[in-house]
């Protein structure tokens, strides 16, 4: 592993661009209480107004700030995105890294598990579980993440086997390290690059998965989702509202996963491009 | 060790039925209300309480419920649903045929696209028309596709007015024989781009990734050595190697054309399953949402295992135990 990541993702037109997008949206969700001119939860008399000096992107149905609800949705977002990201990425690895180095029996089960867990479409899975269990942020987290890791475990586990066999492996083996020790001093360094593939992968799907549970209604009314402000903007479509409730919002929710997808697509032309992993799954399943 | 491979189906299939034998019998609050959807509680009499209650066996232990769930399967006997006043089979069977005309073509118009877009693309590796085209599609990459809906239903409701925005024909029109096709194929012009769009950046790239490398072949150097015309070699050469792993994730991308189609039926209100399910949400149909579930996820995983059998018929070199794909 002679890849100086940083160096080439910021080589990389796709890189730059995605990191800069992702920058962007992180210092805004960071600094919404400062960009926020109202509680963005806080009804008011003046509904449906068009954007003016006092409510920049107008108001909604209810009154609402606009342009707050957005800014406070950054913050929704990027934490789906961290929590199924690492979540899911932590499932992965361990049952991914587990299989190929226990091996056996019970390599066999959880691999079967995965490939089971494959020909089922998830994200209609999760909205029939949403849909009766009526999830907050964090129980959405968990619910996606244990419904998502088997694409993960199946990268994470092919470079864990193809890891046992490299040279300095071997040439610790015969110098008599135990599994233990070539675990956690060769193979889980060495499976950094990818980890941070699966986790990028996951975040988009997270993020992707959380707007789209919310557009189609399933979603805790009390939090600023972005999948929720189009949910309810759709259905005033035919007014001009659109143009500061629904195309904002859809654009804020596409340059956030873009951001992440860039990233993604960096990342791995960097790597092996054997070891693709968002060419081969598709972060919208 | 085709067995390995019907298993794995199995465990899919009995991980379906179990989730949605469970979910509603594990809820907190009243089981039936969680079975039978609010629609019953309408007209719930306690006989028909009584009646419900011994139909399902929720007045008997888990196992014997399960069993009597089961069979009601085993018969096609999906529920009843108080909203729609209509067995749930029957009520999914008429909106099945729209989804599967919807996902149908869809389905074939991104993976045609998306092949001739990634063998042109990788051709012309890092040249101008390959930048732009992978640029472009990346851009459409991070549109999520309800967003790409809501765009086409925006710029033809309001600016381009003529295609029709919702359903799937036009409703009391006494339209048959020709006229009636052409209608629906109207109808179906926007639920189909924008699914289509937001179907190809994924393939794409995997085509034009697999072009890249096939090129490299030393097969390809022969077939440009013997003289034969580029087209020849980038199509029937280059090309037709490269397609293999668009076959084999054929049915992933079912269950996630199956996905993307239920937001899309849901904006242009195209009367299929998807639609069914989103209003069966918004209803608290359970019926309806748990039939609906189990015909589109049962149809994913028999998707799959159709692909999976037929594509190692297709290459030899993929093995048919199921271990050799896992890499």
């Amino acid at each position: 592993m002679h890849i100086n990541y940083w160096k080439e993702l910021k080589k990389n037109t796709f890189g730059k661009v995605g990191l800069a997008m992702l920058i962007s949206v992180v210092i805004i969700a960071g600094s919404s209480p400062l960009l926020a001119r109202y509680d963005p939860g806080e009804p008011s008399h003046s509904a449906l107004k068009p954007p003016s000096i006092e409510h920049w992107l107008g108001t909604n149905d209810v009154g609402q700030d606009i342009w707050s609800r957005l800014v406070y949705g950054a913050r929704n977002t990027l934490l789906v995105a961290l929590g199924v990201g690492l979540f899911t990425t932590l499932i992965s690895t361990v049952a991914g890294a587990s299989a190929a180095l226990v091996g056996g029996l019970y390599e066999r089960i959880i691999m079967r598990m995965v490939d089971a867990l494959i020909a089922i479409p998830a994200f209609i899975v999760i909205i029939l579980v949403a849909a009766y269990v009526l999830p907050n942020v964090w129980t959405l987290i968990f619910l996606i993440s244990i419904l998502t890791w088997q694409g993960g475990a199946r990268i994470v586990r092919a470079q864990t086997l193809s890891l046992k066999e490299r040279m300095h492996v071997y040439a610790a083996r015969t110098f008599g390290a135990n599994k233990l020790y070539i675990s956690t001093q060769h193979i889980i360094p060495d499976l950094g690059p990818i980890l941070f593939a699966v986790f990028i992968h996951s975040a988009t799907r997270g993020v992707f998965m959380e707007a789209g549970l919310a557009f189609l209604g399933i979603a805790d009314i009390s939090t600023s989702s972005w999948g929720l402000m189009m949910h309810h903007a759709l259905r005033f479509y035919y007014l001009d509202v659109w143009k500061w409730w629904l195309l904002p919002t859809g654009l804020a929710l596409s340059v956030t996963i873009m951001a992440f997808v860039f990233i993604g697509h960096a990342f791995e032309t960097a790597m092996d491009p054997r070891l693709r992993v968002m060419e081969r799954e598709d972060w919208q399943c | 060790m085709k067995t390995a491979k019907i298993s794995t189906y199995a465990i899919a299939f009995l991980i379906i039925l179990s989730l949605n034998f469970l979910l509603p019998r594990m809820m907190p609050g009243d089981p039936l209300t969680a079975i039978c959807g609010e629609e019953a509680l309408v007209e719930m009499t306690p006989e028909l309480r009584t009646e419900l209650m011994h139909r399902f066996a929720l007045d008997e232990p888990l196992r014997k419920q399960f069993f009597v769930y089961l069979a009601g399967i085993v018969r096609g006997d999906l529920g009843y649903s108080y909203y729609y006043n209509a067995p749930v089979l029957e009520v999914v069977l008429e909106a099945l045929p729209w989804t599967l005309l919807l996902l149908g073509s869809s389905l074939i118009l991104s993976t045609l696209l998306s092949i001739i877009m990634g063998i042109e693309s990788g051709w012309r590796r890092g040249r101008n028309s390959d930048k732009s085209l992978l640029t472009a599609t990346m851009v459409m990459n991070g549109f999520p596709n309800f967003f790409i809906g809501i765009i086409l239903l925006l710029l033809f409701g309001v600016y381009l007015g003529f295609l029709p925005l919702q359903g799937a024909k036009t409703p009391y029109s006494g339209l048959s024989g020709l006229n009636l096709l052409l209608d629906i194929a109207r109808h179906l012009v926007l639920p189909l781009t924008a699914l289509t769009l937001s179907q190809i950046p994924s393939s794409y790239l995997l085509m034009r990734n697999t072009m890249i490398t096939t090129l490299k072949e030393p097969f390809v150097l022969t077939a440009k050595a013997k003289g034969l015309s580029e087209a020849s070699v980038r199509y029937k050469h280059a090309g037709r190697n490269a397609i293999l792993p668009i076959v084999t994730t054929t049915g992933v991308r079912v269950g996630i054309i199956v996905t993307g189609a239920l937001f899309i039926e849901m904006i242009f209100s195209y009367p299929g399953v998807g639609l069914l399910i989103y209003n069966s949400l918004f209803m608290r149909d359970y019926p309806i949402l748990q039939g609906a579930f189990f015909i589109v996820t049962v149809f994913v995983i028999v998707a799959n295992f159709v692909v999976d059998s037929l594509y190692a018929k297709i290459d030899p070199r993929i093995g048919i135990d199921g271990v050799e794909h896992a890499h």
